[in-house]
């Protein structure tokens, strides 16, 4: 039964994962320093949920006054497009993004 | 010490000592709170200098790219940081918690603890808490003691004022006495002479005319004995040697009323005597017969003229009912006071009722007086 258990949660990790590398770093590539949105998310918004919010918030709908990037990259490279992840997707992404890049959890 | 003069210095003491009491709370009070501000904002700069050292480590940890990130730690003093919705992000301390404080600045256990606000929020820090030891305002135990010394040299300075305020009145109520005993003094002589004179005279050798006078002579010889034998016993009362004895009560105040009679028959005043034989009473028997001659005098004082006294003596009683014009209930109050007279126009010191309260108390006799004003006095005296 443990082993059952422990085979579902590899696979679903490994799954979520794949799905994460597939819909962000498609095109976040892995030289892009990725940590950087994070740093500026933390800046401004601080806790757990509120960055979440605030992510979700953005990829489903951006625009110039909620993006966190100083105005000479928007005018450079333009806003983002909205994400064609559906809404659990979307918050699961963020979730292992969050996971994985947080800076809270970096502080020893 | 006069009744009246303890009274005064309790008043005046317990104004005195509650005012100064009252002035001395309040400075000490305000003081210590005005030190503990002192103390409180000097302990306040010193962890905003610490939180302001920790915001600047913050800043420049944060511009740095890395994959672990450490906690600047200072040996002067803990810290925390918590995020927007108050959670912890990392603390140096177990005892750190700002989940129930609502002012920036607070003490807790001997720690002093001092909240702020960060922006932006390195690290997604919202709030830093600065903690650090914090040091003792220790002078509550000297105030205690400063206000106990004050205290006293306050109930010191306070006895000496008291005696200073009431050293005229002393001085007054001395010289009063001594007036008094000086004019007793040179008044016995004459009166024993007048009366013993009256009593010589030979009645039968006198016209109707001169009989009259003379009784009116006797009258307010009489008179003037009472008041000697009242001022006497005021002078004299914690010399004299009490001798208590038998004393047949009955027979007393029959004597009593015959010598009062002449008085009373002036204002044609009759006395109504219901008492019973044989009442016996052990007490000194020139206090019992101040006590009669003043409840007496006073009923005869007091009466209106053609009325009647009605006396009446039991196994436990003896009251006096005059027909006079009585008393209000706040003069029967003040009736014990020394020197106090309500009705000018008689005559006397107002020394009487002094008396009175004097004996009953000591023979242990309750008094009680009831009093309508225009109808009369009943005064009873029961053991």
């Amino acid at each position: 039964m443990v082993r059952l258990l422990s085979f579902f949660l590899l696979f679903y990790i490994t799954l979520s994962a794949s799905e994460f590398d597939k819909n962000c770093f498609d095109c976040h590539s892995k030289d892009f320093k990725f940590h950087i949105i994070i740093n500026k998310y933390t800046l401004k918004y601080s806790s757990e949920q509120k960055i979440k919010e605030a992510m979700v918030d953005y990829l489903k709908s951006p625009s110039i006054e909620k993006s966190i990037l100083p105005l000479e990259y928007i005018q450079k490279f333009g806003l983002k497009e909205k994400s064609p992840l559906d809404d659990k997707t979307l918050r699961e992404m963020i979730d292992i993004y969050y996971e994985k890049f947080n800076l809270q959890s970096k502080i020893y | 010490m006069y009744r009246g003069e303890r009274k005064s210095i309790f008043y005046v003491l317990g104004l005195y000592l509650s005012s100064t009491l009252l002035l001395i709370t309040t400075i000490f009070v305000s003081y210590y709170y005005y030190e503990r501000d002192q103390f409180e904002h000097s302990e306040k700069d010193l962890l905003k200098k610490q939180t302001f050292l920790l915001t600047q480590q913050l800043s420049k940890l944060n511009e740095n790219s890395s994959d672990r990130y450490k906690y600047p730690r200072f040996d002067e003093f803990e810290s925390a940081i918590y995020d927007i919705d108050k959670n912890l992000i990392f603390s140096t301390s177990k005892d750190i918690s700002i989940t129930n404080s609502k002012d920036s600045f607070f003490t807790k256990a001997s720690n002093s603890y001092l909240i702020s606000p960060l922006t932006p929020y390195y690290f997604g820090a919202a709030f830093i808490v600065v903690e650090k030891k914090s040091k003792n305002l220790d002078i509550l135990d000297n105030l205690i003691f400063i206000a106990i010394v004050t205290i006293i040299i306050t109930l010191i300075t306070s006895v000496f004022l008291v005696n200073l305020v009431l050293r005229p009145i002393r001085e007054n109520i001395k010289l009063l006495d001594s007036f008094i005993k000086d004019t007793t003094h040179e008044l016995n002589t004459p009166i024993t002479a007048i009366l013993t004179n009256i009593e010589t005279i030979n009645s039968s050798s006198c016209d109707e005319k001169a009989l009259r006078k003379l009784q009116r002579i006797k009258i307010a010889s009489q008179s003037i004995s009472n008041i000697y034998e009242d001022l006497v016993y005021i002078l004299l009362n914690h010399k004299t040697s009490t001798q208590n004895i038998d004393l047949d009560l009955s027979k007393i105040l029959i004597q009593r009323i015959e010598y009062f009679t002449n008085m009373a028959q002036a204002k044609n005043i009759d006395f109504v005597l219901d008492a019973k034989d044989e009442i016996h009473f052990k007490a000194d028997k020139k206090k019992m017969q101040r006590l009669i001659d003043n409840l007496l005098s006073n009923a005869i004082k007091y009466s209106n003229k053609d009325t009647t006294i009605k006396i009446l003596l039991s196994e436990n009683s003896l009251s006096i009912e005059d027909e006079g014009k009585g008393m209000s209930e706040q003069e029967v109050e003040k009736i014990f006071t020394r020197y106090l007279r309500f009705d000018k126009s008689q005559g006397g010191f107002g020394i009487g009722y002094s008396i009175i309260k004097s004996i009953v108390d000591e023979y242990n006799i309750k008094i009680d007086i009831t009093s309508k004003q225009k109808q009369g006095t009943k005064v009873t005296l029961s053991w």
